[in-house]
């Protein structure tokens, strides 16, 4: 009987975990979406009013924050200083850093093309192409925050409600 | 011993030139270049890339072109040629894929490096109304190495030095690549740090660096030695930099790099005015060349310059040719021609 409640408990508290990392997912993603809008305005900042180059530019945006998406700008300086340039580099660190965070295939499309123009245009075209990725990450923010809110909540109680019913069961 | 401080100072320059320059040069066309001999290379003055031209590289015995086995020939054999790619790479190594952070320097039609070596670019340039925004299809890049030569401004102190706490508003004229630049900085130098043998006491030096190559500024600060006394506002408009600095800084000397564009005597009269002594320089051969430049002109005959000094490169870059008094235009040197 015993080991039954233990094992019972077991189901309950793994099932209810499940359900609690699972939805945290969705609460993560308009956050890092939000922090990756303010590196990029910082980083606009570092490069229309101090006018510093790419390298230093990333440096100081990396440093700003812990936020795991912070690791784009770190990788992009680490491809910089391979000799790759400037929208490989971005390319090569989104690519590789993705699945370190929680963002989506739709979020690192749009990341990536704000790569292609980096470095290469004058200071108008670099602010022009930072609002827009700021913009459309904005959308892609509101998307996650109804998701979130859509979600986040059933996927809780989806897992204590399953591992509750997963008991039930089995008893 | 000597030979052996000789070479540790030459490792040095290497390690220098490598680090400042050749960084900058696309990879397939640096190791060309590393090929070749150190001492010629240790001399370069410039390195010149052209699309489907062989690379250029000019010492202080001409210049040469390089050949795949690293020597230099005059006429070229077996040249490095540079191709297109080789072009863009180099830019996007200068620019450190910041274009954006130089485009009012390519604007102009150069970028300056960190050591304060200009990069000259040409192309095809894109109009804005009347004035150039950018330079596309980059084809021909001459980068100039800077040279740090110290005490060659020592010929010339003496006539610029007027007793131990002041200067003559001075002149230099010189035709491009005769060190003029060079002995700018020096002077800059001597001025501020004091100059024993000639009783003068260090001055407070302000340099307008439009084009920051007096200095050299990385991150502001001098990357050449320009003296203790010396303030240095990096990259900024010479007519606008001269009246912040003698706001701002109280300077005794203003030094300030090749005047001749409208505006600039206005400027200049503004710093003299205000008592402060003035060194400058302008681009040309001769006095009655520079006289042809309505802005050097109106400033000549208001005999703005007590000292106008004429460099060549007679006898090697910084050659002295003639010295004048600007208030009664008498020759005070001149060289002696054989």
């Amino acid at each position: 009987m015993i080991l039954k409640i233990l094992g019972s408990l077991i189901v309950f508290i793994s099932c209810s975990l499940l359900g609690y990392s699972h939805a945290r997912t969705y609460a993560k993603r308009p956050e890092e979406l939000k922090v990756l809008q303010t590196l990029l305005q910082i980083f606009e900042n570092e490069i229309s009013f101090l006018s510093n180059i790419l390298r230093e530019a990333f440096q100081k945006v990396y440093s700003c924050t812990d936020s795991s998406v912070a690791v784009f700008f770190k990788a992009t300086i680490e491809n910089l200083d391979d000799g790759l340039c400037a929208s490989e580099a971005w390319t090569k660190a989104v690519r590789e850093n993705i699945s370190k965070t929680n963002l989506n295939s739709e979020d690192e499309n749009i990341i990536i093309s704000f790569g292609k123009m980096l470095g290469s245009s004058d200071l108008e075209g670099q602010i022009k192409n930072i609002r827009l990725t700021v913009n459309q990450l904005k959308i892609q923010e509101q998307k996650a925050e109804e998701l979130r809110s859509k979600n986040e909540r059933m996927f809780k109680n989806l897992g204590v409600l399953g591992g509750l019913a997963i008991i039930i069961l089995l008893f | 011993m000597l030979t052996n401080d000789k070479q540790v100072y030459k490792i040095e320059e290497v390690t220098g030139f490598e680090r400042d320059i050749l960084k900058f040069i696309s990879p397939d066309l640096r190791n060309a270049i590393r090929k070749v001999a150190v001492r010629d290379l240790m001399y370069t003055e410039e390195i010149r890339l052209r699309v489907n031209k062989p690379v250029m590289i000019q010492n202080d015995k001409g210049s040469f072109f390089l050949e795949a086995t690293g020597e230099l020939k005059i006429r070229p054999e077996n040249p490095v040629y540079v191709n297109q790619e080789q072009i863009i790479k180099t830019v996007e190594l200068i620019s450190e894929n910041s274009i954006y952070a130089f485009q009012d320097e390519i604007r102009n039609g150069y970028i300056t490096l960190k050591g304060g070596h200009r990069v000259g670019i040409t192309g095809k340039a894109v109009l804005d109304g009347t004035a150039v925004k950018n330079i596309k299809d980059i084809s021909g890049i001459n980068i100039r190495i800077s040279k740090e030569v110290n005490g060659c401004s020592n010929e010339i102190l003496k006539y610029i030095v007027q007793g131990e706490n002041d200067i003559y508003n001075t002149l230099i004229i010189s035709p491009p690549k005769c060190g003029k630049t060079t002995i700018l900085r020096d002077i800059a130098k001597n001025i501020s740090d004091g100059v024993a043998h000639l009783g003068l006491k260090g001055l407070k030096v302000g340099i307008v660096d439009e084009r920051s190559e007096i200095a050299a500024c990385f991150k502001g600060s001098p990357q050449k030695q320009v003296g203790v006394r010396t303030d240095v506002l990096d990259a900024c408009p010479k007519q606008l930099g001269m009246s912040m600095l003698l706001r701002s800084m109280s300077p005794d000397v203003i030094i300030t790099d090749e005047i001749g564009s409208s505006g600039d005597k206005e400027a200049l009269m503004q710093v003299i005015n205000a008592g402060v002594k003035i060194i400058t320089t302008a681009h040309g051969y001769n006095i009655s060349q520079l006289k042809l430049r309505k802005e050097v002109l109106a400033m000549l005959e208001e005999k703005v310059f007590e000292r106008l000094i004429v460099l060549s490169s007679y006898n090697g870059p910084g050659t002295l040719e003639e010295v004048i008094d600007g208030s009664n235009m008498k020759f005070l040197y001149r060289r002696e021609k054989l």
